[in-house]
């Protein structure tokens, strides 16, 4: 049932914190505050997160709806600071690696930096794009991290023999427990770089992402310096709506 | 309607040019800002310092023609004096040109 903004007015509106209805203008329902407030967190306290609740965290990730029902990932968790700052290094050494090829302003390779550069470019357009271009040049020099200081990294590998498009199903999944670590009142930063662990043989084995698996994302995991969630402004897209057969644009 | 010309789709923009490509940029009131320095430390594009000692303390954005920042708002989000926030999103032209994307504005209650 539909109310209406008389009902609003006339202090009928729902109370924070109630489920499952929708009355205009009605404040947020616990769902989505945690979907708007949650940030990326890119500092974290020196204190490990329970076991139990990360495990909690990973049944909302094996709930996650896929293709088919496929399930095309693998869980693997990290907790041993060592190993975590090993692979930071390893990390920070490939990103050192492509910023000497194709970093043109800072290559001692030259005008060869800015051709290698526009080749690749063109050829991962994705993964060359402006920003990432500029994390791997904050990688290599130390002023952007990989884990950010969490605890806790959990790893989700995709099973490459998944229905449709398995880094669909990886997207969906790892959002899961995202948004229920937030409501546990954790933080969480998505880690796309831990792709370059792929060049790694020793961590391809060590994590055992070869085939049939491999490095996608990770999600570091741990308890917020300060306070870091909350809602903020973001662009507007333009949506096409077609209704009554005509089509018109709402933001 | 938005879209890229076939030139634009050809061109890849020089990711240092501030004349092809628009970062993010933030706005730092600083009137209300203290210094913490909070901002600087959460800014995935390390484009953020702190500078300045006791009262005049205060957050500045590095001087890069293009700097590093995503509009991603990390810094508007953990700043407790509401001092800093992105308004503009990233639009690096060419092949990345940005579109059907409008001014920048929280979350609406519909
Ligand atoms: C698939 C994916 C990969 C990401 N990889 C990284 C990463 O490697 N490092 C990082 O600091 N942030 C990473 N992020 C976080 C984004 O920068 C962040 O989500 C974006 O700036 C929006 O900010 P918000 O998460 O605070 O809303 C990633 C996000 C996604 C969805
Ligand atoms: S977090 Fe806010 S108050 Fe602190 S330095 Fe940054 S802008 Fe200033
Ligand atoms: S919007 Fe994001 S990238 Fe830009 S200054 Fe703020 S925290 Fe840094």
């Amino acid at each position: 049932m539909v109310e209406t903004l008389t009902e609003k007015k006339h202090g009928k509106e729902a109370a924070f914190g109630e489920m499952y209805v929708w009355r205009e203008g009605m404040d947020w329902n616990p769902v989505e505050r945690v979907i708007l407030e949650r940030r990326s967190v890119r500092k974290y306290r020196d204190e490990q997160v329970p076991e139990k609740l990360v495990r909690r965290i990973l049944e909302a990730g094996r709930f996650a709806p896929s293709a088919g029902n496929a399930q095309p990932w693998r869980f693997v968790v990290v907790r041993d600071r060592d190993m975590l700052d090993e692979m930071e290094k390893y990390v920070r050494w490939r990103c050192q690696i492509l910023k000497f090829m194709l970093d043109w302003e800072s290559s001692p390779l030259g005008r060869l930096s800015w051709v290698l550069s526009q080749i690749y470019i063109r050829l991962m357009p994705n993964k060359l794009h402006p920003i990432p271009f500029g994390a791997i040049r904050l990688i290599a020099d130390g002023k952007l991290k990989l884990f950010h200081g969490a605890p806790t990294v959990i790893f989700i590998l995709e099973d490459v023999r998944g229905v449709s498009k398995p880094q669909v199903d990886i997207g969906i999944c790892g959002q899961n427990m995202v948004l229920a670590a937030h409501s546990l009142g954790l933080g969480t930063c998505w880690v796309g770089f831990v792709e370059l662990l792929k060049f790694g043989s020793k961590w391809k084995k060590k994590l055992g992402a070869t085939w049939p698996y491999r490095f996608i994302e990770a999600i570091a995991l741990g308890y917020p310096v300060g306070e870091p969630d909350g809602m903020v402004a973001r662009e507007l897209h333009e949506i096409d709506w077609w209704e009554g057969g005509r089509k018109r644009s709402v933001f | 309607m938005a879209y890229l010309t076939l030139k634009e789709r050809m061109t890849i923009p020089t990711y240092n040019d501030p004349k092809t490509c628009r970062a993010g940029r933030v706005v730092i009131e600083h009137e209300k800002c203290n210094g913490c320095g909070n901002c600087a430390l959460v800014c995935p594009g390390a484009c953020l310092y702190v500078a300045g000692v006791g009262r005049d303390r205060k957050a500045y954005m590095v001087d890069k023609a293009v700097p590093d920042c995503m509009s991603c708002n990390a810094c508007a989000a953990i700043c407790k004096r509401g001092a800093i926030r992105a308004e503009q999103g990233y639009d690096f032209g060419g092949f990345y040109k940005a579109l059907h994307r409008a001014e920048m504005v929280p979350p609406r209650n519909f």
